[in-house]
């Protein structure tokens, strides 16, 4: 009788501690490590990791950022052209570059100074500015270098299997004489069948 | 059973067999005029499998022109197929600690059978003065 009973408050008790164990099914994953989605239709954070990486590598052994007067150099970002079917933010890349560069010791880069004239930190540029009203004396510093590029994308497709390449084309400018005296290509393909593609 | 009519059989699945696994043929310069300056290393196998499809050959070092440390690694597919691997560099100042930067990014690459093929890296700040290569099986 008691046995009955243990095992029909038992059973009845199983479905809702697996409920409790069972969780979500969300995780965390390593950012940037061979766990992370990989999809044909888009850009993924890997894809820029790998991009950046690889390029800044490049650019740092090429010894181009150490060819200038007053070392470390300044580096401002220009037009990252998006050629790509999707909406992105470039700075995905730009950012993991800057990063890679400011850790370096190589270069320092301006967020005062950008494309069209606006500022990434608007607040730094008027401070600046007012700085140099009040002391009559220019502290700005001309960027030595300027990065630009862009990012293209490539598809192809047989029978079931789709290729998606994406190119990240990156130059390096020498303001004075507007040469480019670096220039870095990154090529990412991935393939799969239509039942992999992902939105 | 006349196990004549399953000859041919046999015939085109040793051919199909035989184009599936496609192995790399090199030719090179037998007096190399570059000199790689060869660094004894130390290794931790914990996939055998993947020693024996993504084998490391030799490692060498080099300074680049601004002061960084860059490093090649020479691997070799012992294997007759192609392998898909993920490799990670780390990098150390001169007190041992790790330097965290994208150039940890794990990186997805592949080796065709019988291929040797080189990986290589540039450590992210002139105060990596040592690394670590991180072979994963994908």
């Amino acid at each position: 009788m008691k046995k009955t009973l243990l095992l029909s408050v038992l059973s009845a008790a199983l479905p809702f501690l697996g409920a409790g164990c069972a969780g979500t099914g969300a995780h965390y994953v390593q950012t940037g490590d061979q766990h992370n989605i990989v999809s044909l239709g888009q850009i993924n954070i890997q894809d820029y990791i790998q991009a950046a990486s690889d390029m800044t590598g490049k650019l740092l052994a090429s010894g181009a950022l150490d060819r200038v007067a007053n070392p470390p150099a300044v580096l401002a970002i220009s037009r990252i052209v998006n050629n790509t079917g999707q909406q992105i933010d470039t700075d995905l890349l730009t950012k993991k570059i800057r990063v890679s560069v400011l850790e370096s010791g190589k270069a320092l880069t301006t967020t005062t100074l950008g494309l069209g004239g606006s500022a990434e930190d608007p607040m730094a540029k008027g401070l600046q500015q007012e700085n140099e009203f009040k002391n009559d004396v220019k502290t700005t510093r001309t960027p030595d270098f300027t990065l630009s590029g862009k990012i293209i994308e490539l598809t192809a497709r047989a029978s079931n299997t789709r290729q998606t390449t994406y190119s990240f084309q990156l130059s390096l400018t020498d303001t004075k004489s507007g040469l480019a005296v670096w220039e870095g290509e990154k090529e990412i393909t991935k393939q799969g069948t239509r039942s992999s593609v992902g939105f | 059973m006349n196990p004549l009519p399953l000859l041919p059989l046999l015939a085109v699945g040793a051919l199909l067999l035989s184009g599936c696994k496609t192995t790399v043929n090199t030719v090179e310069n037998a007096q190399k005029q570059g000199q790689r300056q060869m660094i004894p290393d130390a290794r931790v196998i914990t996939d055998g499998n993947l020693a024996r499809k993504v084998s490391i050959v030799g490692v060498n070092q080099t300074m680049t022109p601004g002061g960084m440390l860059q490093v090649q690694v020479e691997l070799l597919n012992q294997t007759r197929s192609l392998q898909n691997f993920n490799y990670r560099f780390e990098w150390f100042d001169a007190a041992g600690m790790q330097v965290n930067s994208l150039s940890t990014a794990v990186i997805g690459s592949a080796i065709e059978g019988k291929e040797s093929r080189f990986i290589s890296a540039v450590a992210p700040t002139p105060a990596c003065k040592d690394f670590r290569l991180k072979l994963i099986e994908n």
